[in-house]
């Protein structure tokens, strides 16, 4: 009877360790997309970075800059006649 | 019979034929499953993975090149490319059609090119789109894929592009600093096997068989503000004195750091290797010019420092000219007796030679030496030249002369930079470096090496001070506010067989603040054809222009406010 029960016992564990290997691999696979997307919204954000740099870099090209300082908002160097040195 | 009619009937042969028959089919199940299990289990698993399993390249990107405020000259940024196997895609003509639409390119000529590959598996749509349309094109679709790239972009342009350089199509440096530290800034795609599914999709990482390393970025010692204007303004002197070409070095001189490095003519690295070679060479480093004039404080500097002469020497410079070998050595007239400050800003041709004729071929030799005459600036750029400065032993006494006046040798204009550094880091060394230097360690721990004595190189500034002064040749460089010095030089073109009568280079270099110098700029244009040839006249607008920008933008105290003559503000007046 008892050899019965050992046996009983081991099948179980078989039984056990089986869905476990199943759960596991799930888990994994689970895990694994879960990783894939993340990865993939990094690459997204790498991206958005570079673009965002590009048009940073492109917008605030120095000549840009000037232009509109110029142009647009009528900026100029004071000159030393208008300049006041405080004491 | 009846009984025996009731009775079942036992077929002792069929039963063992029909036991024979299934026990057999499961043997042969199970000798097969074995078989396949045992014997075949490797060709078949690995033929399974073949179809599953693949290496893919994980991409890695190049390194940026900064300024040294960290705006970017080159960045690499993601870029992807849509590519097909033929004879999956062609299997799906509609789909084709749908994703040469979406990508404009000609869908017959597609076909047929696609045809002509058919037993390849790779062939690329369209190289190097917006990663979100190729998303769009690619996705969901059976067939059709995408691969990651890298595009190089030089945001800066033609401001920067002869210290930048380019890359060619696979990454590597061509030219500029990406050559220079291509193994620096250069990616290492990785590898990863991973299992795909039918659809191609990756559902499994196995392993990494390389990690992906993506390049390093480096900081230049570029501040692409000074840079823009040092650019705007050469450009608009080159074009205003219909020059040939011309050259810009400001350096930071206590430090050696190139600020800004520019030329004319210029070109477009987004566009690579398309301009011609001319255009693409950045002079300030590859090309050397004899100095001329510029070349004078030098002179003075080695044999002030040899006791030779004092402030208050004085030197006959009449009539005007004397031989050497039999050649003369004129200045434009006669200017009688003079003291050294006097000498430079006149700028005569006479007192120089005398006092160089005063040491020894060799003295001047070490000391033109130890200025960093015929020695190459050091930031290994390619094709940076060492200018030409040949040993004493060859010298006659006619080069000895006019050596003194800056010909005979000849430097590039970041050399003369360099060595008008010296002069404004009171006497110590300089080391020229296209990167940033970053901390205060880096650059204390430079080995101090004083090439002239502090008190030599605090009496050639201010005598350069004069030169900018009232009555010297460099007045167009002075700036409002600040003590400026510098030295113009005109120097004749060598030709073939002698000097060149018409065709002139104008130099002009110079230090500021003089009280505590900060920046040293040299400027050279090549050829200038109108609106004057005279160092002072082309040169030297060019460095007030940058000069005075570059000390505002730096924040440089201005070491002469009271010549302003600003009005003071008076809180109970309200001004």
């Amino acid at each position: 009877m008892r050899r019965v029960y050992v046996v009983m016992l081991l099948l179980a564990f078989v039984i056990g360790s089986a869905l476990t290997v199943i759960y596991v691999k799930h888990e994994s696979r689970v895990l694994f997309s879960g990783i894939r997307n993340v990865q993939k919204k990094q690459d997204q954000e790498i991206i958005e970075w570079g673009r965002l740099q590009l048009q940073n870099s492109t917008l605030a090209t120095h000549s840009n800059v000037e232009s509109h300082a110029r142009k647009t908002l009528k900026m100029k160097l004071p000159e030393i006649i208008e300049l006041v040195r405080l004491p | 019979m009846n009984e025996a009619n009731n009775q079942p009937v036992f077929f002792g042969g069929r039963h063992f034929f029909v036991l024979f028959v299934l026990l057999s089919l499961m043997a042969g199940l199970v000798g097969r499953a074995l078989y396949l299990q045992i014997v075949e289990k490797e060709f078949l698993s690995s033929e399974g993975g073949q179809r599953q399993i693949r290496t893919i390249k994980t991409p890695a990107y190049r390194g940026a090149i900064l300024d040294r405020f960290g705006t970017p000259l080159a960045i690499s940024t993601p870029v992807d490319s849509v590519w097909v196997n033929p004879s999956e895609i062609l299997n799906n003509l509609p789909v084709l059609k749908k994703v040469t639409e979406q990508l404009s390119i000609n869908y017959k000529k597609t076909v047929d090119n696609l045809k002509r590959k058919v037993n390849k598996e790779f062939v690329y749509l369209k190289r190097q789109i917006e990663p979100e349309l190729a998303s769009q094109v690619a996705d969901g679709i059976d067939g059709v894929y995408i691969q990651r790239e890298y595009h190089r972009y030089y945001p800066a342009g033609e401001v920067v592009g002869h210290l930048v350089g380019f890359t060619d199509v696979d990454d590597n440096g061509q030219e500029g600093l990406e050559l220079v530290y291509d193994n620096w800034l250069k990616a290492e795609p990785g590898a990863r096997r991973v299992i795909r599914n039918r659809k191609g999709a990756v559902i499994e990482e196995i392993n990494q068989v390389k990690m992906a390393q993506s390049g390093k970025d480096i900081y230049s010692s570029i501040d692409m503000r000074l840079q823009y204007i040092a650019y705007r303004s050469l450009a608009r002197a080159i074009k205003y004195h219909a020059a040939k070409s011309g050259s810009a070095v400001l350096l930071d001189s206590r430090t050696g750091e190139v600020l800004a490095m520019v030329n004319q003519p210029s070109y477009n690295p987004n566009q690579g290797k398309k301009e011609a070679s001319g255009e693409r060479r950045n002079r300030a480093l590859t090309d050397v010019f004899e100095p001329g004039s510029t070349i004078k404080p030098f002179t003075f500097a080695a044999a002030i420092d040899r006791g030779l002469y004092s402030q208050k020497s004085l030197i006959d410079t009449s009539p005007g000219w004397f031989m050497v070998s039999g050649h003369p050595i004129k200045d434009l007239r006669n200017y009688g007796v003079l003291d050294l400050a006097s000498i430079l800003r006149k700028s005569s041709n006479v007192g120089a030679s005398r006092i160089a004729l005063s040491m020894k071929d060799e003295e001047l030799w070490l000391s033109f030496s130890d200025y960093g005459f015929g020695e190459p600036p050091g930031v290994s750029f390619p094709g940076e030249s060492s200018g030409y400065f040949s040993h004493f032993s060859d010298w006659q006494k006619l080069d000895h002369a006019i050596m003194g006046f800056g010909y005979g040798l000849s430097v590039s204009i970041t050399q003369l930079a360099r060595a008008y550094a010296m002069i404004a880091n009171k006497g110590r060394y300089v080391d020229v470096s296209l990167i940033r230097k970053d901390s205060e360690k880096e650059i204390g721990h430079q080995v101090e090496k004083h090439v002239m004595s502090a008190k030599t190189a605090q009496m050639i500034l201010e005598m350069m001070e004069q030169v900018v002064g009232p009555k010297g040749t460099a007045q167009l460089a002075a700036i409002p506010g600040y003590r400026v010095g510098g030295k113009t030089g005109t120097a004749k073109k060598s030709a073939v067989g002698g000097y060149d009568k018409d065709n002139y280079l104008s130099v002009f270099a110079g230090v500021a603040p003089i009280s505590d110098p900060r920046l040293v700029m040299a400027v050279i244009v090549d050829e200038p054809t109108q609106n004057g040839y005279y160092g002072g006249k082309v040169a030297a607008p060019i460095f007030q222009e940058v000069m005075s920008n570059a000390l505002r933008i730096l924040d440089i105290t201005p070491d002469d406010i009271p010549s302003l003559r600003v009005r003071i503000a008076d809180a109970e007046k309200g001004v």
